[in-house]
């Protein structure tokens, strides 16, 4: 098992990976969209652009497909990033991980990493570095928790009535069940998206362990994983609308 | 794996504030030029069609004038064919009464002819039943006493017959 390089900075711990993926995944995202959209054109759009919009329309399809998207435009934005920034997090630890043998009370920026604190001399601690921010639980939970926030948020100010009425049908002994379902969304999101992507990287470890022979089953893998990077992100973009869609509409409507 | 509840709070942020650069610096851009590209594919569609709805009213024209055409074609062959089939039958009705004409100029020919042979022959048959008469009474009779005689006879027994 690997330790994070976690620093005790003022009294926070600071994953330094965690931090150093999270900035290299939004750099990317924000690289990726920026470059699609550099030589924007009416008449005569480059490949890029054919790509970004065919991902706009994928996740215009995706909303829709879980509420009407007149009222779903808004979330465009929301499900764009949520897939994209998830999508490159997924794939980020698949060509490599960094992990370096830290020797006892290593310090960066001064402060000792807290995996070898307390190390005697001449044992390492393996510290992981580059990896999936995905394969993060903290991280996950983060990107969870963003959405459990909106959903709540928006049934609140969208749909009050309904929303705060759901919580007791169909009796009111019902509500303690309903609260424990509400809350093990946010919990199942974070807990899914992490697994995946953490057993992935924990497989190609294995792989690697088998050094040559391991070649054809770290091709295979390593296909299988992005499959699984998109199909995550996917899920979690999905999950993400129909919550949404659930807190902001009267069920009467559909009746 | 620890929980480390900064984490969280860190990629929360971040994935805000990732949320609005994009928002900010790039959907909006690619959101309005995807509309406009949507409305360019419309306009563009909506002109097929008009050219296509074009296209086939004159085509549409087109047959009718070709129909036009085809009856109006109809109309003078069935003129000409009624035109011919009168003069056809007009040069028949000529050639009928010309006929007619011919044979009634023979029949009346003949008829002339029959009685030319008539009169020839009562004259013949008068100056023989004369001779026999006048053999058989062995009676002298002057010829041209006798000739009104039985001229008359004759005419008597003509008419009888």
């Amino acid at each position: 098992m690997h330790d994070a390089p976690v620093i005790n900075l003022g009294g926070f711990n600071l994953d330094l990976s965690a931090i150093i993926m999270l900035l290299v995944t939004c750099v990317i995202t924000f690289a990726l969209v920026k470059l699609s959209i550099r030589n924007l054109s009416v008449e005569n759009p480059s490949r890029i652009q054919n790509f970004m919009e065919w991902v706009v329309e994928f996740v215009q399809n995706l909303i829709a497909s879980t509420m009407d998207l007149k009222k779903g435009k808004a979330y465009i934005s929301l499900g764009l990033t949520l897939i994209l920034f998830i999508f490159v997090a997924n794939l980020l630890g698949l060509p490599f991980n960094l992990i370096t043998d830290l020797p006892a009370n290593y310090t960066v920026f001064g402060q000792p990493i807290q995996a070898t604190v307390g190390l005697e001399a001449g044992q390492h601690a393996h510290v992981l570095w580059w990896k999936s921010p995905t394969a993060d639980i903290s991280i996950t939970a983060g990107l969870a928790i963003v959405v459990f926030i909106l959903v709540n948020y928006l049934g609140l100010r969208l749909n009050r009535k309904h929303y705060l009425k759901h919580y007791v049908q169909p009796f009111w002994i019902f509500l303690p069940l309903n609260i424990v379902e509400n809350l093990s969304k946010p919990i199942a999101l974070a807990i899914r998206l992490f697994a995946n992507i953490f057993a992935g990287e924990v497989l190609i470890t294995v792989i690697l362990k088998l050094g040559f022979f391991g070649i054809p089953f770290m091709a295979a893998w390593q296909g299988f994983s992005i499959f699984i990077g998109a199909l995550q992100a996917f899920i979690f973009t999905i999950l993400t609308m129909v919550y949404i869609s659930q807190a902001t509409t009267h069920e009467e409507a559909h009746d | 794996m620890h929980i480390y509840w900064e984490n969280i709070l860190i990629t929360i942020i971040s994935f805000i504030l990732l949320y609005f650069l994009l928002q900010k610096y790039a959907f909006n851009k690619l959101f309005s030029i995807m509309e406009q590209r949507r409305e360019l594919v419309m306009n563009q569609l909506a002109e097929a069609a008009n050219s296509k709805k074009a296209a086939s009213d004159y085509v549409e024209e087109q047959r009718k004038a070709l129909e036009q055409a085809r009856l109006e074609a109809q109309g003078i062959i069935e003129t000409s064919r009624q035109t011919s089939s009168a003069q056809a039958d007009m040069m028949l009705e000529q050639a009928k009464e010309e006929s007619l004409r011919i044979k009634d100029e023979a029949l009346r020919d003949i008829e002339s002819e029959k009685n030319k042979a008539v009169a020839a022959l009562r004259g013949e048959v008068g100056r023989v039943s004369v001779q026999i008469a006048s053999k058989l009474l062995e009676k002298e009779i002057d010829e041209k006493s006798n000739e009104g005689l039985v001229d008359q006879y004759l005419k008597d027994v003509g008419s009888k017959s």
